[in-house]
């Protein structure tokens, strides 16, 4: 192992911004495709076919480029942390899989849709609804079993992978996080549905309901995945509870302000603002995330600094995050800004 | 031997299904996105509906096979680590960066802009969709690069050195250009132009023999003609010029390919046949039958009468590629190259005498079926490219430095095949829809009567009020 740690104090530290980096890929993928995959479970309660239809093209214009913040997390751990990208997708091959099925299945329902017949459209729907639920339940499975760390291997002048099982990523804490991820993206979904609507469409009330509901058990969620965390994972009591506790507790006081915020826009009416307390709730909980299990990139097994590439360059970071990452984010925004209106059910595809 | 274990050649076929169908949709986005920025370019410059119309006809195909690239391309990211996990471990420090490249200017920039191209239509301002589809036009040729890069690195992998079990980048330029991709970038790329001009031109020429909107689709077919006459013959230069670079990067692959058993004659002179066709022998050291030309593959390799190639036998038994695939997939996709380029002399030679004009088009039915019929012939080669390049370079995954039986995850033989019919059954399913509604919307035809979208009324810096009183007014100009 040591010398995959011989990194110099500019990697580093580079190494250190690319885990941050990567960790913003994450949060917004979570953020925006989260809103689109807690609609696409929405659309499973919805039995007009035309609400179903809108639901879809609400986000026509925009899920493929939130999906592609998968592919950036994806590329950023290929490209600065490829040991760990190497034996962690490895050990995540049965619920990336199914996640991949499920994400395979959605694009394929939501492109196709429009130009199906309609008894094909009911199929389509279905599809559609049901990958939703399965990309959400698995990722969520895979977040979890990557908190419970997996063996690697220890062969002389070679990197450190994984051998075991395919099944070792089921355990009763990775599918609670699977559920967990299902109810906190129902949440989003319904603050979605309810801002890409016309005030009057019926569908928003119907939203309304669905996003109380799912406020109440994301709440549960949240503090269950806490209480348990600190039971069962030591690195997380340790911070927690440590010297710094206080840290800890200012960061939960904003997520709470952040959440009463969201109802009390929500309840108003205020749908992009409710949606914009949400996210930072979110970030905020990621940032404890990342915080918390710093320096673990995956806890007991790779730190970030042994699952670097020994060649994190400047020049490269440079080009990444001077160049590409300010356009990227610009012209996201500019994509969404672009297709904000709201929409009344007769947006389905095929009106 | 290891490498042919099952698990091995189960991990092998896990990805070879993944990738084979990935490729499928790509090129043609790549060469699609090109015409749809000379048919919008066009629109914008004589303000001729056609072109417009054309423009609105073709995007829908495109979408349909886009979709497609970006369901069964999501996967293809995930899945060096999960069936290559040691290889993605060892070779992360360069191939890794490359891909994270190819995410970030090539996947993400695309993105980007596809919603504006599809979408923007009457929401953003002509120049600004035409600077749209310009865009998915270089993004999607910049992804192809990167990806070529990262496929020829590990075919002539220079640049690197091997420290602890990890391929360390000591030169990136050398690393970057290696030899390979000087050729192989070029050679996918026209290839991407090639299948989708030959889709175009497949398409026009199917509506033309239905006698549907001839004066129409008569314009795409002539141009789609006019650059195939450069393209064709040009790939298969391209072609030409990067074997030149395998029989001297990766003499093993040449031999196997041209089924080169034999480097001298049993009466010891030099071995120059070429085969035409041939079946390797059940021991594995030679052709059991082979129709031969003497002197044609030293002339092909060495540009000599009888220059001498490197047959299998200089090669270390347990370093031999596979032969029958290699052997026959090169052949198919020379084959098609060679059928490909005489199609565009014929539409040429056509073209030249008159009988592609709007009065004339028509006639010509037996090239118009060709035509047909020539736009599966891209993707068989695509194919059999591919299956050439990847298993001639067996039995390494990166050229002479590390096995694929090195780079292979430890995984069960059920856990592949649960991989390999998971996406069987997925991927089909992709394909069957994506060629289904593709030849629906061929079948319906463009939509001739929808209002031309006129410019945006997009205004930036109106953040929309939660009023109850606004009106429904986003008006979505959808593809029909």
């Amino acid at each position: 192992m040591a010398p995959l740690n011989a990194l110099t104090q500019v990697q580093h530290m580079l190494t250190f911004i690319w885990w941050l980096s990567l960790g913003l890929c994450i949060l917004l993928y979570v953020i925006l495709d989260g809103a689109d995959l807690g609609a696409g479970i929405f659309s499973l309660f919805v039995s007009d076919e035309d609400e179903r239809g809108a639901i879809m093209s609400a986000m026509a214009g925009t899920w493929d480029a939130n999906e592609t913040w998968l592919i950036v997390a994806g590329g950023v751990l290929f490209g600065t942390f490829p040991f760990v990208y190497g034996s962690l997708f490895t050990y995540l091959m049965v619920p990336l899989a199914l996640a991949l099925w499920g994400i395979i299945t959605r694009a394929a329902a939501l492109e196709l849709r429009h130009l199906a017949e309609k008894r094909y459209q009911r199929f389509s729907d279905w599809a559609f609804g049901l990958s939703s639920l399965a990309t959400t339940f698995f990722g969520g499975m895979a977040v979890g079993a990557t908190l419970l760390g997996f063996p690697l291997t220890d062969v002389p002048d070679q990197v450190p992978t994984y051998v075991g099982g395919a099944l070792r990523f089921i355990t009763p804490f990775s599918v609670w996080t699977g559920v967990a991820a299902v109810i906190a993206v129902s949440l989003a979904g319904g603050l979605f549905v309810r801002a890409r609507f016309e005030p009057s469409e019926p569908i928003r009330q119907h939203a309304a309901k669905w996003t109380n509901v799912a406020f109440y058990m994301a709440l549960a969620a949240v503090a269950i995945t806490l209480v348990v965390s600190s039971a069962i994972f030591p690195w997380v009591s340790s911070k927690w509870f440590g010297p710094h506790f206080w840290v800890w507790g200012l960061a939960g006081i904003v997520v709470v302000f952040a959440i009463v915020k969201m109802r009390l826009a929500s309840a108003r009416d205020h749908d992009l603002a409710a949606i914009l307390w949400l996210n930072l709730a979110i970030a905020f909980m990621a940032v404890g995330m990342m915080a918390t299990m710093y320096p673990w990139m995956v806890p007991g097994t790779w730190t970030i600094y042994a699952g670097a590439t020994p060649q994190v360059s400047i020049i490269t970071f440079t080009l990444a995050m001077a160049g590409f990452f300010p356009v990227m984010l610009m012209y996201n925004w500019y994509q969404i800004w672009v297709f904000r209106a709201r929409i009344t059910k007769l947006a389905a595809y095929d009106h | 031997m290891l490498e042919n274990s099952l698990p091995v050649l189960l991990s092998r076929l896990d990805f070879a299904w993944i990738t084979s169908f990935h490729i499928l949709y790509p090129p043609l986005t790549i060469g699609l996105a090109v015409a749809l920025f000379f048919f919008e370019w066009r629109w914008m410059r004589t303000n001729d509906e056609h072109w417009y119309r054309l423009t609105r006809f073709f995007e829908k195909l495109f979408i349909v096979n886009f979709g497609a690239g970006v369901a069964t391309g999501i996967t293809m990211e995930m899945a060096f680590g999960i069936l290559y996990g040691p290889f993605s471990q060892a070779a992360g420090p360069f191939f890794g960066q490359v891909l994270g490249y190819e995410t970030i200017t090539a996947f993400m920039y695309e993105a980007g802009f596809i919603g504006l191209m599809i979408f923007g239509w009457g929401k953003i301002n002509k120049k600004m969709h035409l600077f749209a589809t310009f865009n998915v036009a270089l993004s999607s040729a910049l992804s192809a690069m990167w990806i070529l890069v990262a496929n020829s690195w590990m075919q002539t992998p220079t640049g690197v050195a091997l420290k602890n079990g990890v391929f360390q980048v000591t030169d990136w330029f050398a690393a970057i250009l290696n030899p390979d991709v000087m050729l192989g970038f070029p050679h996918m790329l026209i290839a991407s132009f090639e299948l989708a001009l030959f889709f175009v031109a497949a398409v026009s020429a199917w509506f033309i023999l239905k006698q549907r909107h001839i004066a129409m689709f008569q314009r795409p077919l002539k141009y789609a003609m006019l650059a195939l006459i450069v393209i064709a013959p040009l790939q298969v230069y391209l072609g030409d010029g990067l074997g030149e670079v395998i029989s001297h990067d990766q003499p093993a692959a040449l031999a196997s390919m041209e089924g080169h058993y034999h480097t001298y004659n049993k009466d010891g002179s030099v071995n120059t046949g070429w085969h035409v066709v041939a079946w390797p022998n059940a021991k594995g050291d030679g052709n059991a039958f082979a129709i031969t030309i003497p002197h044609v593959l030293s002339v092909l390799e060495t540009r000599t009468w009888s220059g001498k190639v490197p047959g299998l036998d200089s090669i270390k038994p347990q370093d031999r590629p596979p032969v029958v695939i290699p052997f026959y997939s090169f052949r198919i996709m020379v084959a098609i190259g060679m059928f490909l380029s005489l199609v565009a002399v014929w539409g040429v030679w056509l073209a030249i005498r008159g009988r592609l004009a709007v009065k004339a088009i028509a006639g010509n039915k037996w090239f118009l079926r060709t035509l047909v019929f020539s736009a599966f012939l891209p993707y068989a080669a695509v194919w059999t490219g591919w299956w050439t390049r990847e298993i001639a370079r067996q039995p390494w995954v990166v050229y002479g430095l590390m096995r694929t039986a090195a780079g292979v995850s430890h995984m069960s033989v059920p856990l592949e095949l649960f991989w390999l019919v998971g996406y069987m059954a997925f991927e089909l399913m992709v394909l069957g829809g994506a060629a289904y509604f593709i030849a629906k919307l061929i079948r319906k035809g463009p939509d001739m009567t929808s209002p031309i979208a006129h410019e945006g009324h997009q205004t930036l810096g109106h953040l929309e009020e939660p009023a109850p009183h606004e009106p429904a007014k986003p008006e979505y100009l959808r593809p029909a």
